[in-house]
């Protein structure tokens, strides 16, 4: 409780940091909300049009007073308005957040059902060839760029099979779950590619090391079958640092991923950051960031509790 | 040297030992231009050839020569990677060394500033900083180690803080020496283990990043190569030409392939836990 | 043989098996689906000067005026137009028909309102200074509007062929509404849009230029030009914008496609930046302009899709190329040049956005090979898109590489750079007398035949002086199904043809 006390505390010192880290960097890129409207014809505008413009778009006082304002507005849960959809950032966040958590959910749910089995197949198989196979794959996925994986899925499966998961137009998972799930299995699957074989490797790696411990030799030597010690004595505390994994994992992933979301044209917040970071809709980027930023430490913390009350040698705050 | 003769005799870690000093020599050639054509001239009219004797692996847009560029940017991806790791690792280690020795407000400050580096969404810190300073070679490896640079204070300040408690410090605490003494000979030399591993996992990272950002167009800038870079060039060539895919992305695969497998080796060779099951 | 029916039977399986998992959509009614990589920025029509938002707004507005697939005048809103004999005055009749989409017909009170609003500085219009002849705007009737001139402006009505210069109601300005609801007289109405997303459009029931033979469009904005491909290829998208070239000529290999390709009115040019040493050279220029190959760049850069071009993009007025100055490659010349203003070689840095188009860096590396011949070492910066525009409004250059929009007419192409009082003199750091006062001749005179001698006067000036390179037009792309049939492209890259279109099935 204590050790939770102690987390929660420093989560408004690190998103205070984040949040001016975010502000003053994204004004000191060179273009403002004008020159991302109008282009090179913003150099027609004469100062009194541009000075309304900035008044328009809320850039016209000085970045601290920006910033204060800012501030003042989030502390009363008001992320501001976005100049490019003219409508309050946290809803524009809220709407594009489901894609990408399910994203991340079903890349997990890829990583782990491959993963796992996997990584236990291989650690049970001891330099054996399919220990070698499944160890070499596992190295190659994760040696292969996002971008990689997804231009080859796009192409194979454009060339060669005539079809593409619909893009653009996307459905949400309530209003027509499997088409949703049509759009989001090939995004899901380049992300889950690496994911799991992160998954594979940690999975492998635990398990030798929980088969070799004293307790499964003792079940070993107790004439208990090897798939029961496997699956039934082994694998649940072989799982512990999978669950960091996946948990630190999913953490990143919900901050969108950006190249895929690019390549397979979805509407997640890694897309919605980078466009509008492309419009200098500033109070968007702020707003973005802040939430990812929250989301990464509330998930991280999760992991944590998790991994103490998964591992009873762990005691949280004896660090 | 103990250590090069545990690799070497490492199934794995012998093989991407293998790849990383092929690549090595690889980017020497390119750098003192021994390579089967200059990378940078445009052979405008064989633009678009597939490998064929004259071009390896054939050529670009632009006539220029693939294997020649890749030669080149094996270098420059290698050069962004070792540049920007060693210098997230001696800015993490300065700050986990600080952090974790004096403790206090200190490390307090220190670490929450890690904290929101890590918060940061990574792609986006990289991002955001390339597009203040400009991008260029320079402006990558300040990108990339700083969105590796927390990872280090991490791997530093935990071993530094409990060896700070334990007895040998204090027996040399008690024999007189010098705090910087302490510091720089036993902590390092203790740190050297976690660090190496830490340092050629991240260099697989950084490599990882770097192809990510120049295929995003904010890495390195034409005409130099880079692996990503050729990639990103290549991507709407992807069916007249699909050798300019294939060819830097197998290359980037097999290099990162390299770094990982070389990392794994050193961990198992220098973690202690994984030195017990395998003893 | 082998491969093309494996891969036939692999299409079939790949489909039964989709389509039991219930991946395949159903097809959407009668709807044009349409991408682009590419989103709209806003929706006011006085303010938006980015391609999307143009294309997306001319689905949506009308000026008075529009521009044929010739890029002549015809009638959009207004039926008929006259100036007077001594130019100072034009009267437009408008067409009784024209109603906005909410059912009011497009009043002279309407276009009174539009126009003001444009001229006003607070609504920060960049198109503003091509109406600043405009002295006071008169409504005698509901539908006549007189536009009383401050002096003869023959460019002005190609000016409001623009959407730039829509008619938008009157009581949306008076409310504020403008840029946010889209309440226009064109074809289609906007029923919602989700920034770099989507767009969902309808027919409009109330226009007056006909029927349209289908419900609506989507528009579906998929960043990555090969994913457009694939849509298509797919049959999950009609209609798409393609930019890139080196997609474009993938479409052809296509059988259910078709290439649309049209030459543009926008130029890829080199600018010089002639405020800085030693491009305050004019030989130093002219050795630039005949050390570049621009049919090479054309092929190489944009492979072959293009036409080299002068500083004239628009038929009526282009000079043939091969009169202008140097034209054809002349190393020599260019190392004479070179030696007569006692520049032995120099490094410069050209600055280009990335993707923006999508040949700037191709184009910025052959010039950088190019120039190497003449000792002249191009240090090549890409740049985000935004960045390079707030250093090219600056000057902030050597040289840069630049896709600069076209017009029909030469004068609102260029008095913005080269007059004395262009609002962009910051960007092309150039004037010269016989220039601007050739732009201020063909400014005034109406008489066609004229007007052209002027202007080539003022081509092959501007081409020897060479502040800038121009190298060549770029093609306009559209790519369809074969089963859509009826567009019509329009060098200004309207999408108004949209309108004349049928969905096969």
């Amino acid at each position: 409780m204590n050790y939770l006390a102690r987390r929660l505390v420093t989560f408004p010192l690190i998103l205070l940091g984040v949040s001016l880290l975010v502000f003053f960097s994204i004004r000191m890129i060179p273009g403002d909300a004008i020159t991302a409207m109008l282009g090179t014809e913003a150099g027609l505008l004469t100062p009194v049009q541009r000075q309304a413009l900035a008044e328009y778009f809320g850039i016209d006082q000085p970045a601290v007073v920006q910033y204060g304002r800012w501030l003042w507005g989030v502390l009363q849960g008001d992320l501001g308005l976005s100049v490019t959809y003219g409508r309050p950032v946290l809803a524009i966040i809220l709407e594009r957040f489901p894609l990408t958590l399910e994203l991340a959910l079903l890349s997990m749910v890829i990583a782990l059902s491959v993963g796992v089995p996997a990584g236990v197949l291989a650690a049970t198989r001891g330099e054996r060839p399919a220990d070698v196979v499944v160890r070499i794959l596992a190295m190659l996925g994760q040696s292969t760029p996002g971008f990689v994986v997804g231009l080859v899925i796009i192409y194979v499966l454009s060339v060669y099979f005539g079809f593409i998961p619909a893009m653009g137009s996307f459905a949400s998972l309530w209003s027509d779950p499997l088409a949703n799930l049509g759009q989001l299995i090939f995004p899901a699957v380049t992300l889950g590619f690496a994911f799991a074989a992160s998954v594979t490797r940690i999975s492998r790696a635990s398990m030798l090391d929980v088969l070799s411990d004293d307790y499964i030799r003792t079940a070993r030597a107790k004439g208990v079958p090897a798939r029961s010690v496997v699956w039934h004595h082994a694998l649940p505390n072989a799982l512990i640092p999978v669950v960091t994994l996946s948990g630190v994992e999913f953490g990143y992933l919900l901050g969108g991923a950006v190249i895929v979301e690019q390549i397979f044209a979805l509407p997640g917040l890694g897309r919605l950051t980078l466009d509008a970071i492309g419009q200098r809709d500033y109070a968007l980027v702020q707003g973005c960031v802040l939430f990812i930023a929250l989301n990464f430490l509330i998930v991280n913390l999760l992991v944590d509790l998790a991994y103490a009350a998964l591992d009873p040698r762990i005691r949280l705050g004896a660090r | 040297m103990r250590i090069l003769r545990a690799i070497a005799a490492h199934p794995t870690g012998r093989i991407g030992a293998g790849i990383i000093l092929l690549y090595l020599l690889l980017a020497l050639c390119g750098t003192i231009g021994f390579t089967p054509h200059n990378p940078l001239q445009q052979f405008r009219i064989d633009r678009l050839q597939g490998p064929s004797a004259t071009y390896l692996m054939g050529t670009d847009l632009f006539g220029r020569d693939t294997a020649s560029r890749l030669m080149v940017g094996i270098g420059q991806s290698f050069l962004i990677a070792f540049a920007s790791v060693g210098l997230a690792s001696l800015v993490g280690t300065i700050i986990g060394l600080l952090a974790g020795w004096w403790g206090g407000w200190l490390d307090g400050a220190f670490m929450r500033s890690m904290d929101v580096l890590l918060a940061f969404p990574a792609i986006l810190l990289a991002l955001l900083i390339i597009a203040i300073v400009g991008p260029g070679t320079f402006t990558s490896v300040v990108a990339i180690a700083a969105v590796y640079t927390p990872i280090f204070a991490r791997v530093v300040r935990g071993p530094t803080l409990s060896l700070k408690r334990r007895e040998f410090v204090d027996a040399a605490r008690t024999f007189g020496s010098s705090e910087r003494y302490i510091l720089t000979r036993h902590l390092l030399l203790n740190l050297v283990a976690p660090l190496t591993v830490q340092v050629t996992l991240a260099l697989a990272w950084a490599l990882l990043t770097e192809a990510g950002l120049s295929f995003l167009g904010l890495g390195t800038q034409p005409p130099a190569p880079s692996l990503g870079l050729m990639m990103s060039e290549a991507r709407n060539l992807m069916q007249q030409a699909p050798w300019l895919l294939v060819f830097p992305g197998l290359t980037i695969m097999l290099g990162i392939l390299g770094f990982n497998l070389f990392g794994d080796a050193l961990r198992d060779i220098l973690d202690p836990r994984t030195q017990r099951r395998t003893a | 043989m082998y491969t093309k029916l494996s891969r036939t039977a692999f299409a079939g399986l790949a489909a039964a098996l989709l389509a039991t998992a219930g991946l395949a959509l159903p097809a959407q009614a009668a709807n044009l689906r349409m991408a682009w990589s590419q989103d709209a920025t806003g929706l006011d029509p006085h303010a938006q000067t980015a391609f999307s938002s143009l294309r997306l707004l001319e689905l949506i507005y009308e000026p008075l005026v529009r521009n044929d697939t010739n890029l002549d005048v015809v009638p959009a809103i207004a039926e008929s137009w006259e100036f007077s004999e001594d130019g100072l005055t034009l009267t437009f009749k408008l067409d009784p028909d024209a109603k906005f989409s909410d059912g009011a017909t497009v009043t002279s009170e309407d276009v009174k309102a539009s126009f003001e609003r444009l001229l006003d500085e607070a609504t920060g219009a960049a198109a503003r200074s091509n109406f600043l002849s405009i002295a006071s705007i008169d409504a005698p009737d509901p539908a006549t509007v007189v536009f009383n001139l401050s002096q003869p402006d023959a460019p002005l009505l190609v000016a409001m062929a623009s959407i730039n210069a829509a008619v938008v109601p009157a009581k949306a300005i008076a409310d504020g509404s403008v840029a946010t609801t889209a309440l226009g007289s064109g074809p289609f109405v906007l029923d919602s849009w989700e920034p770099n997303s989507r767009e969902e459009l309808s027919v409009n029931a109330n226009w007056a230029g006909g029927d349209i033979a289908y419900d609506g469009i989507t528009i579906s904005v998929l960043p990555d030009e090969t994913a457009i491909l694939a849509s298509l290829r797919a049959g999950q998208t009609d209609f798409a914008l393609i930019n890139d070239p080196l997609v474009a000529t993938l479409v052809p290999n296509e059988p259910n496609l078709q290439l649309n390709a049209v030459p543009g009115l926008a130029y890829n040019v080199l600018q010089l930046n002639p405020s800085r040493s030693p491009m305050d050279n004019l030989q130093v220029r002219q050795a630039i302009s005949c050390a570049v190959d621009r049919q090479d760049i054309l092929d190489t850069a944009l492979v072959g899709e293009g036409k080299v071009t002068g500083p004239l993009t628009m038929p009526a007025y282009a000079s043939d190329p091969s009169t202008l100055f140097c034209y054809e490659q002349d190393i020599e010349k260019a190392k004479a040049l070179m030696a007569e203003a006692g520049v032995d070689g120099f490094s410069a840095k050209v600055i280009a956005a990335t993707g923006e188009p999508p040949v700037a860096s191709a184009e910025a590396q052959v010039l950088q090979s190019q120039l190497a011949e003449i000792g002249i070492n191009l240090e090549i910066e890409l740049m985000e898109l935004n960045v390079y525009v707030d250093r090219w409004l600056a000057g902030d250059f050597d040289m840069a590489v630049a896709l600069n929009g076209g017009r029909t007419d030469p004068y609102p192409m260029y008095n913005r750079y080269f007059t004395k009082d262009g609002n962009l003199l910051k960007v092309s750091n150039f004037t010269d007398d016989e220039i601007d006062s050739l732009l201020q001749q063909g400014r005034v005179e109406t008489d066609i035949a004229k007007r052209k001698e002027i202007f080539q006067q003022f081509e092959a000036r501007l081409t020897e002086l060479a502040p800038w390179i121009w190298l060549s037009t770029s093609n306009i792309y559209t790519a369809q199904l074969k089963t859509i049939s009826g567009f019509e492209s329009s060098a200004t890259g309207t999408l108004f043809g949209l309108t004349k279109v049928t969905l096969g099935q």
